[in-house]
């Protein structure tokens, strides 16, 4: 097992610098999906938890244990709803999106949207209760020392992207089920690898591709980290 | 003295709780005001209502004479501001977190770095700029919590125990900066306080305020007279010594304090007593002390405190007293831990309370 | 920092629309031109529709999308209009397909053999035997506990393969599963092929797939059994009924149908293999039908797969008539 795993490594460093064509495809194309996953979560994500961490409403408990849940959805689960979801015969099978890298994006999108609240509402409700009655006592209306508590969670927030960034581009269920693993067209990191896996007689390539992958999670939580600790 | 602010008949009740109780009290413009009371009787809750950030329940709180409501709160928070009990600071540097008020009303980014600087000098943090605010030691945060508050040039300046917890050094800096605020540019200031000593020397009155009621509005010293019962649990009076007075001719009173000690004190009271003497009214000598002063002990020096530009010292001459005296003199008699001294103190310097 | 903030916010939501959208367009999500295919895992895993791939998009500006999922799988994602055209191996469900109204135009392009593979040692003795009588021998050999066997389990052709031949030899491949040295492994061939070979037992494998993976020596086992009527393995192409799902590209579906059925196409299915294995893996099997060339063969796969007489009965064809001609 060693043998193959340092031959993969050796194929995978191969593969990085020759600058195989299909590795800086799918690569890419992993990254760009996940990324814009990410920024679409966060985007609707951040406005909700701010939502729910900032002001008390009745029902609050039951919407936060609802998005605490939904931390756990087993990806291929989702991907199959999504597959009825989106294909032809589906409530939103007009749109024509199955198959394509932006269902992927909504489907990723989907799966790490409770990471993404969950984890910014934690932080926000981490802040020091009086920062919010500082700030207003420093002159702030409601929303500047809404904004102000929101500063104080940066930290938390960067962390959030980054889990949800990790649980979308490590994930296989959604992008095989709603992505195809199409070559050329909606192939990423994680369904190479599996259905390589699959096809391929020895695991060398396999595991190459799984390096690559390890070495893009790594290199962005590495930066992340870096902003964090700048931010502190 | 006009009013800046007027309470009429203020109750806030949280759930079950009351934490103010129909509260009337004036805040006299230009003036410090002492807010005393045990833990727990509704001080911070009053100086919050004051600064804006929570509602009274019931009853109505006029602010130069337009009463307060829902509307302009908002204008109320640009007039007043409170500095907390527990420091609490931006996650950033010292410049940010004073500048946060400044930018709030819009202030340029010239001006505010004027103003930012002018206001370190007053808190003696000169230079401290770019440092992390939470980083700095206990005293030099809340040092910057107070500048933060100073530099938006508030009406009313509320402050929740400034001084708590915090080592003498620091004690006297922000004292110092606050004595100037309300001498130069006329703020009026409300300080909540537990330090008798701080609530006499900076505030002209004081309120008493005991679960959520004022008991009593006057001069400091007028508080000082109540029942020492009361004032035990609050005020941290130093010198405080309880016995059986008598009557002398020639109309003084000599009071049995405990283990054969005896004062003598200006006043004519019979019975079980409870006296306090100021530190301050307690002379120090490394020499036999040959005067009027009616009450003269020998004793050995037990704990030093250094206040900056005054000490402390605790001296067990029988019983345990607590003298103040200069710094100055402090080197010039070279005194030290268990160094003899003589202490003496005027009769008239003993206050019952 | 009222004046700033709102601006600020808006400014960042707006870059953070741009980009995503910008990034689906390049991604491309355009479906234009494009035919979905769903297709078995032995024609996927072996490499043969990346060479179809290759050599039909030189000549039609179509882009071909392969799905690979096995045969059960793509006949319900052309059930859905997921699929423009399937790629199959299993006669059964094919007709099932016709007779649903949601497969048209039906055509045969490739055959091969199925073969019986297991290990070195052979201990149930089935080498070179007929096919039934080999896997009473292992049924037997099984329960004694001397052999084991892996099954697809996954409703591929191939697993539909091996039920109807359980079932010609006299089992009820249902009770079967249930019996300890049955192993039902739910994987694609190459998985299955991996796994009986760590398990040292028998299965049933598509030649292409075997050849694969023999030949890079990551399986021991042996191929015991060849080319018997009994392990035929036909491979048909269907197009979806574009009357049931009007969004499917029917046009494209057909166009490459033709092309499969063409003899650029048919060479390319020929070829594969030959250099690499030594020997074809994919038979074509239109000029075999049409011109009879192998008789034997042919009247093979006219018994196995066709239906009323034909590949195609007259009520499941639209048009291109001079497909069947």
């Amino acid at each position: 097992m060693a043998a193959e795993i340092v031959e993969g490594l050796l194929k995978a460093l191969q593969l990085i610098f020759s600058g195989d064509p299909t590795v800086v495809e799918v690569t890419a194309r992993s990254v760009l999906i996940s990324g814009s996953a990410t920024t679409l979560s966060v985007l609707w994500g951040l406005p909700i938890a701010a939502a729910i961490s900032l002001r008390k409403f009745p029902g609050r408990f039951v919407v936060k244990g609802i998005f605490n849940s939904l931390l756990g959805v087993p990806t291929v689960a989702l991907g199959l709803l999504l597959y009825l979801v989106f294909s032809k015969s589906g409530a939103l099978g007009f749109m024509r999106l199955l198959y394509t890298p932006s269902v992927m994006i909504i489907g990723q999108a989907a799966l790490i949207t409770p990471i993404v609240v969950s984890f910014i509402a934690n932080a926000i409700e981490s802040v020091d209760p009086e920062i919010k009655d500082l700030a207003k006592t420093l002159g702030a209306s409601e929303i500047e020392a809404s904004v102000a508590v929101m500063k104080e969670s940066l930290n938390g927030i960067a962390l959030a992207i980054a889990a949800s960034f990790n649980r979308a581009i490590a994930e296989l269920g959604v992008a095989l089920m709603i992505g195809g693993n199409i070559a050329g067209v909606t192939s990423v990191l994680t369904t190479v690898i599996a259905l390589e896996t699959n096809r391929e007689p020895t695991p060398e390539l396999p595991i190459a591709w799984t390096i690559i992958l390890l070495i893009i999670v790594f290199a962005v939580n590495i930066t992340i980290n870096f902003i964090r600790r700048r931010k502190t | 003295m006009k009013p800046l602010v007027i309470l009429q008949s203020v109750s806030k009740t949280y759930r079950d709780i009351t934490a103010l109780d129909k509260v009337n009290l004036e805040i006299l413009e230009g003036e410090v005001l002492s807010l005393l009371g045990p833990n727990g009787s509704g001080k911070t809750t009053l100086l919050k209502i004051m600064a804006g950030i929570e509602k009274p329940t019931s009853g109505e709180m006029r602010f130069k004479d337009a009463s307060v409501n829902e509307i302009n709160t908002a204008q109320l928070r640009l007039k007043t501001t409170m500095v907390f009990q527990k420091t609490t600071l931006f996650s950033a540097n010292v410049y940010q977190n004073i500048a946060y008020g400044l930018k709030i009303r819009g202030l340029s980014k010239m001006e505010t770095r004027g103003k930012v600087k002018e206001v370190l000098t007053k808190v003696r943090l000169e230079g401290y700029e770019k440092r992390q605010a939470k980083k700095l030691s206990g005293g030099e945060q809340q040092r910057v919590a107070l500048a933060r508050a100073l530099v938006l040039e508030p009406e009313l300046l509320l402050l929740d125990e400034p001084t708590a917890n915090i080592d003498p050094k620091n004690v006297s800096i922000i004292e110092d900066a606050l004595a100037w605020v309300n001498k130069q540019e006329r703020t009026t200031l409300v300080i909540a306080t537990h330090n008798m000593f701080q609530a006499e020397t900076l505030a002209n009155r004081a309120a008493l305020l005991l679960e959520g009621r004022i008991a009593k509005v006057g001069t400091p010293q007028d508080i000082l007279s109540l029942p020492p019962k009361l004032l035990a649990n609050y005020a941290r009076l130093e010198n405080i010594f309880s016995g059986i007075s008598r009557v002398n001719e020639g109309g003084t009173s000599t009071i049995d304090v405990g283990q054969g000690q005896r004062i003598e004190a200006a006043f004519q009271k019979d019975g079980n007593i409870s006296v306090h003497i100021r530190p301050e009214d307690i002379i120090l000598s490394i020499q036999p002390i040959v005067s009027s002063a009616r009450n003269t002990f020998v004793g050995r020096i037990t704990e030093i405190f250094d206040l900056g530009s005054s000490v402390k010292l605790k001296i067990n001459a029988g019983k345990d007293f607590t003298a103040q005296i200069t710094k100055r003199s402090f080197n010039e008699m070279g005194l030290n831990l268990n160094s003899k001294v003589f202490i003496a103190f005027k009769a008239s310097a003993i206050q019952t309370i | 920092m009222r004046k700033t903030l709102i601006p600020w916010a808006t400014l960042l939501v707006a870059v953070a629309v741009v980009s995503v959208a910008a990034t689906s367009y390049y991604l491309g999500s355009t479906t234009k031109g494009r035919l979905i295919v769903s297709t078995t895992t032995s024609l996927y895993d072996t490499g043969l529709l990346d060479t179809i791939e290759i050599d039909f998009e030189t000549r039609y500006p179509i882009d071909l999308n392969f799905i690979s999922v096995g045969t059960g799988i793509a006949i319900q994602h052309a059930q859905r209009g997921d699929a423009d055209v399937i790629l199959v191996h299993s006669p059964t469900d094919e007709l099932k397909f016709l007779t649903d109204g949601t497969g048209v135009n039906r055509k045969i392009i490739a055959y091969n053999f199925f073969t019986l593979v297991g290990p070195e040692t052979d201990p149930a003795q089935i080498r070179n035997t007929p096919t039934l009588e080999a896997l009473a021998r292992i049924v037997e050999a099984g329960r004694n506990g001397t052999v084991k066997w892996v099954s697809r389990g996954d409703n591929s052709g191939t697993h539909s393969k091996e039920k109807s031949l359980w079932t010609a030899a006299g089992f009820d491949p249902k009770n079967l599963t249930k019996e300890s040295w049955y192993i039902n492994v739910g994987s694609g061939m190459a998985e299955t092929l991996k796994k009986a070979d760590y398990f040292s037992a028998y299965t049933l494998a598509d030649t292409g797939t075997y050849l694969k993976y023999s030949k890079e020596g990551a399986i021991t086992l042996r191929s015991l059994i060849e080319q018997e009527m009994d392990l035929l393995n036909v491979y048909s192409a269907i197009a979806v009924n574009q009357t049931l799902h009007p969004s499917v590209n029917f046009q494209g579906a057909m166009t490459f149908v033709k092309y499969l059925t063409s003899d650029e196409g048919q060479q390319v299915i020929e070829q594969f293999g030959k250099e690499e294995f030594g020997q074809t893996l994919f038979y074509s099997a239109v000029r075999l039908l049409k011109g009879n060339t192998n008789p034997t063969i042919a009247q093979w796969i006219r018994e196995y797969a066709y239906f009323d007489d034909t590949e195609c009965p007259t009520q499941y064809r639209k048009g291109y008539a001079e497909l069947y001609g």
